[in-house]
């Protein structure tokens, strides 16, 4: 018997040993190296930028980059292109790269390595599959054109995003785990869905890199990245919570907290096939975004329409709460206060479907609604579910549904107008219909100048709220927190695919 | 039969489940959803093939070792479990050995020694332990390890240093559990007649104790043990993403969350195995134990 629990005690020892033996400490010394450390919340099994959402990642680690980058004010701004110009019948698009880009490993970027780049892209990334079929000509190793079939105002914005990544696909062996590309760092280490060291590209094209290197770890628990910033194990992290934020905000002279609206947006469509004018009128003069804002603690920021306010298209107006008014809304539809304090037509009370799904804080968003609802004596019942498109979305079985999604995806407001406003957008089966709308969105679609675009998106998007047709509530916060000595993080930029670059520093 | 049965109800269960696996993965990928794009994916995930044809198919291959391919990254299923299962073994290996070496002596002393100090601090002790739920436990260790005492890092990815507290956050509940077990079963039967009868033949406390009373508590301490290391292996959820440890609770939380069916398909058959295995190895141990049990 003795015999047998020393044999037992062995194997467990064994078993110990062999995760001593993967050990894989990474509490060593920088020896001095300006090495930032950062904890991203996502990561994926493949480094290949233009695959899935893998470019977001490639391009925060700062190993790709694309033609062109996304501003602080969601402006397009050059990166490896100094410039995109059309042709006048709108069809024709000519790119110019830069001077003297090129890759980590001192190959100089042609038009040719742009231009089978987007073609690749376009053939392994569905949501950019027009890419693949573009005629594409090389007029110089600085200039190429793409001429598209028909008009396609967004298509600099579409270069901006990460997945159109520049890689040198020539010399590259193995995508997925090293791929070559144009950043201000190259990969030293990768772990799928797992810790990514990357470290200074020494032959970068924009000139000097600040830091030595960079270690992002996967940490999905909020406590676990509270701790590991005080514990100064981590240098920066996004995605800062409500209850994080006041212990870093109580601690200014270690912590740096930035907290911006950013392009995830909580809204509700009101249902225009079950709710009269004057219902959905005095919903909207009810739902007290402000309110909701505060309960809901720092983490989003009150909207008004889809888009920042910050943003050219983003430039629209809404009505203030007013109880009052919602009360003779809802009176003018024949309703009247019952004893029960709520609201009632033909012995029937007004009893509001609201939908939602568990997630983005749509669960308390939908019990704040139903109580700000009920003050006024609206009263309504939940319906949660898991998959809103395959259930309330699909079926429009609502009187409130409830949706978040990231409104501006590559800072241009079509997007969001073509899946929420126009009729047979995904996302539009709430019935919303106006024949100005649909021209102006019409226009919207082959519009190419940027000024006239942001101007029809807000006449289109005041149309929508003039006719309570939707109700922006909030605009998630990109809360960052850093380290005091930490700069250039890109903490201001709404946008959640930059993280480092050349000008980072510590 | 009875893994069989059981992957035909999980394939049941996420066949009726409300939701469009090709929906879920084009909605990923931020593709604006038209019917042809949702139709080719669904014919290209093998979705609109009759139920019993698709349980059938998965099942052929299945036999082969074949699990699929992950919706989410196209990765062979049994690679992915099978990286994840090493994690989870590591870990339910320290715990199991911690827990044991702790609570198994300690349950045995506070027996023996019933309402003295020390069975009294144990039993506070493993109440306490056990009314713990496991997030509060882990982030506790954290908070005084390594943010109060700076003797271990947030961030140890799967080393030595690593692995001991996320041990030490299964350990605690654990090791509250099985002391409070055990000392039950060794107090039955330091109740029992054969023990009265030792003694007033003058047998030695310590012989009756180690040859006669562990040797019958044994069996029902092994079941207790082999329930606890079915439900290691199933992985913990809440420890492994606190302590960033990437083993199979997190692989299948993350899973069901994507929709990621041929995961939690092999999942499913991958811990039936493991349950079966275990129940047959502690069948095989309570033969030896008791020889009785081998002739009902």
């Amino acid at each position: 018997m003795k015999k047998r629990i020393i044999a037992l005690m062995l194997a467990l020892i064994m078993v110990l040993s062999l995760a001593a033996c993967s050990s894989n400490d990474n509490g060593a010394a920088d020896d001095g190296e300006k090495i930032l450390h950062v904890a991203e919340s996502f990561a994926y099994p493949s480094l290949d930028a233009h695959k899935e959402y893998y470019g977001w990642y490639t391009s925060i680690y700062g190993i790709t980059e694309a033609l062109f980058k996304m501003g602080d004010d969601s402006s397009v701004q050059p990166c490896l292109a100094e410039k995109a110009e059309v042709s006048d019948d709108n069809l024709t698009w000519t790119v110019t790269l830069k001077d003297g880009i090129s890759f980590s490993n001192g190959n100089a970027v042609t038009a040719e390595n742009v231009i089978a780049n987007l073609k690749r892209c376009g053939e392994v990334n569905v949501r950019f599959a027009q890419f693949a079929d573009y005629e594409y000509k090389a007029v110089s190793d600085k200039e190429f054109t793409i001429t598209t079939d028909e008009i396609y105002p967004t298509l600099v914005n579409d270069l901006a995003s990460p997945e159109m990544a520049i890689m040198d696909l020539d010399a590259t062996e193995d995508i997925d785990n090293a791929p070559i590309a144009t950043g201000p760092f190259v990969i030293k280490s990768f772990v799928p869905e797992g810790t990514v060291e990357v470290s200074r590209n020494d032959n970068y094209w924009g000139g000097d890199v600040k830091l030595d290197g960079a270690v992002f770890y996967y940490m999905q628990d909020d406590e676990s990245k509270l701790m590991a910033m005080q514990n100064g194990e981590i240098d920066c992290y996004t995605s800062v919570t409500a209850a994080a934020k006041e212990i870093f905000d109580a601690s200014p002279d270690k912590y740096t907290v930035t907290d911006i609206p950013a392009t995830r947006l909580q809204f509700y469509m009101l249902n225009q096939n079950r709710l009269s004018d004057e219902l959905r009128q005095a919903i909207n003069l009810t739902v007290d975004c402000d309110a909701i804002a505060s309960y809901l603690n720092g983490t989003v920021t009150a909207a008004v329409g889809p888009f920042g306010t910050s943003t050219a298209y983003g430039k629209v107006t809404k009505p203030a709460v007013d109880t009052a008014a919602a009360k003779a809304a809802i009176e003018e539809a024949g309703y009247t206060l019952g004893s029960d304090g709520i609201y009632e037509k033909d012995g029937q009370d007004l009893k509001l479907n609201i939908c939602y799904y568990p997630a983005r804080s749509l669960d308390s968003l939908a019990l704040l609604i139903q109580e700000q609802l009920k003050a006024i004596g609206v009263d309504s019942y939940l319906t949660s579910q898991e998959d809103a498109d395959a259930t309330y979305i699909i079926s429009g079985d609502y009187d409130i549904a409830l949706y978040c999604m990231i409104a501006d995806k590559n800072g241009d407001p079509y997007y969001f107008i073509d899946t929420v406003l126009r009729p047979g957008g995904y996302w539009a089966s709430a019935g919303f219909e106006s024949d100005k709308a649909n021209e102006l969105i019409a226009k919207l679609q082959v519009e190419t100048d940027s000024a006239e675009r942001a101007r029809l998106a807000n006449e289109i998007v005041q149309l929508a709220i003039d006719d309570n047709a939707i109700g922006c509530v909030g605009l998630f916060n990109n809360i960052t927190v850093s380290a005091k000595n930490v700069s250039g993080i890109y903490e201001n930029c709404p946008f959640d695919f930059y993280r480092i670059d050349a000008d980072t520093d510590m | 039969m009875i893994i069989i049965g059981l992957s035909f109800l999980t394939y049941l269960l996420m066949y009726i489940s409300p939701g469009d696996p090709a929906l879920k993965k084009l909605n990923a990928q931020g593709i604006t959803v038209s019917e042809e794009t949702l139709e080719a994916a669904r014919e290209e995930m093998g979705l609109n093939e009759p139920f019993l044809a698709r349980y059938a198919n998965w099942l052929s291959n299945a036999l082969t070792g074949d699990l699929g391919a992950s919706y989410k990254d196209g990765l062979p299923v049994a690679n992915k479990l099978m990286h994840a299962m090493r994690y989870t073994l590591i870990l339910s290996a320290a715990s199991l050995a911690v827990s044991l070496i702790i609570s198994l002596p300690l349950a045995v002393i506070t027996a023996v020694k019933k309402d003295g100090v020390l069975d009294n601090i144990v039993r506070l002790l493993s109440f306490i332990g056990n009314s713990l739920p496991n997030f509060l436990i882990s982030v506790l260790l954290m908070y005084f390890f390594c943010v109060k005492t700076d003797l271990l890092p947030v961030i140890a990815d799967e080393s030595v240093k690593g692995l001991i507290l996320p041990c030490l956050a299964l350990t605690i509940p654990m090791c509250a559990r099985f002391l409070r077990q055990f000392r039950a079963e060794v107090l039955e039967q330091l109740g029992r007649d054969y023990v009265l009868g030792a003694r007033a033949r003058g047998v030695k406390s310590s012989v009756i104790l180690f040859k006669n009373v562990l040797h019958n508590a044994a069996i029902p301490i092994l079941t207790i043990v082999a329930l606890s290391v079915g439900t290691l292996l199933g992985g913990s959820v809440v420890v492994e993403t606190i302590f960033r440890w990437p083993g199979i609770g997190k692989l299948v939380m993350d899973s069901i969350t994507a929709r990621d069916y041929p995961v939690i398909q092999g999942f499913v058959i991958f811990t039936s195995c493991i349950y079966v295995l275990i129940n047959l190895a502690a069948d095989l141990c309570y033969r030896r134990l008791d020889p009785r049990v081998g002739q009902m």
